[in-house]
């Protein structure tokens, strides 16, 4: 095991398999409603929270409270550190998914 | 595990790729906004152009204003932005004023009631939302 290994470029925040659906939801939107985000998620909105503060505190997501009409909405996005990460990290993935097709190589090469 | 690691990598990025088509179905209220922001802009022109009198600015205003309101508070309501909606939604918004100065410029100044120039300066101010919304579409 190397440093070099691209396992290292995962960030650790976002690795977790709720944070990571949050982020990359987030991540193909400029913003969207908590309830969109739960919903596409598939959890509950005590998870939802819990995760999202753990991202917020790491500075990756942006929340917004405000109203539509009566109704009170929050509205979840990522900051730029949080867009840069969750790229940092599909990078690191994009390399270890990679890692497999060469070994597929490697192995059908014999 | 090296080939678990990767499957674990693989199947991550397939989520990624999911999330961000519902991402973009959840979107599509923009092509609409454009479609119908091109056509009340369009419509909002020719009312000024066509009608005499002081009339035509007061439906022109009346029709602008409540075309614009009603899409800024559905635009409001609406869950989800996909990335880069916003300024692709200030890039048409900027078009849709620069045509439509040089449109209704002129127009009110030479070409009033005229046809032939404020059914073609409809169709120029109508683009940005159409042509937005044709984009988007095929994003």
């Amino acid at each position: 095991m190397t440093a070099s290994h691209p396992r290292h470029g995962l960030d650790e925040v976002i690795h977790a398999p709720v944070r990571f659906s949050i982020t990359a939801t987030l991540a193909a939107a400029d913003k969207a409603e908590f309830a969109f985000v739960r919903d596409t998620v598939e959890v509950s909105d005590s998870v939802l929270s819990k995760q999202v503060a753990t991202l917020e505190k790491a500075g990756y997501v942006k929340v917004t409270k405000g109203y539509v009409g009566k109704r009170p909405r929050t509205w979840l996005a990522l900051t730029a550190e949080g867009r840069a990460a969750f790229a940092a990290h599909c990078a690191a993935l994009r390399a270890i998914a990679g890692g497999q097709a060469g070994d597929r190589e490697h192995v059908a090469g014999g | 595990m090296p080939g678990y690691e990767a499957t674990a990598a693989a199947t991550a990025l397939a989520r990624a790729q999911a999330l961000d088509s519902t991402v973009r179905s959840g979107s599509r209220w923009f092509v609409r906004y454009q479609w119908l922001f091109g056509c009340a802009a369009a419509v909002a022109v020719l009312a000024c152009g066509l009608i005499d009198g002081p009339a035509g600015a007061i439906v022109f205003a009346v029709l602008w204003v409540a075309a614009v309101t009603t899409l800024a508070v559905w635009a409001n309501r609406q869950p989800v932005s996909r990335h880069g909606l916003g300024r692709r939604h200030h890039v048409m918004i900027a078009a849709w004023g620069l045509l439509h100065a040089a449109v209704i410029t002129p127009g009110t100044i030479w070409f009033r009631g005229d046809l032939a120039w404020w059914v073609p300066g409809a169709v120029v101010v109508a683009l940005p939302g159409l042509v937005g919304a044709w984009r988007e579409g095929r994003r």
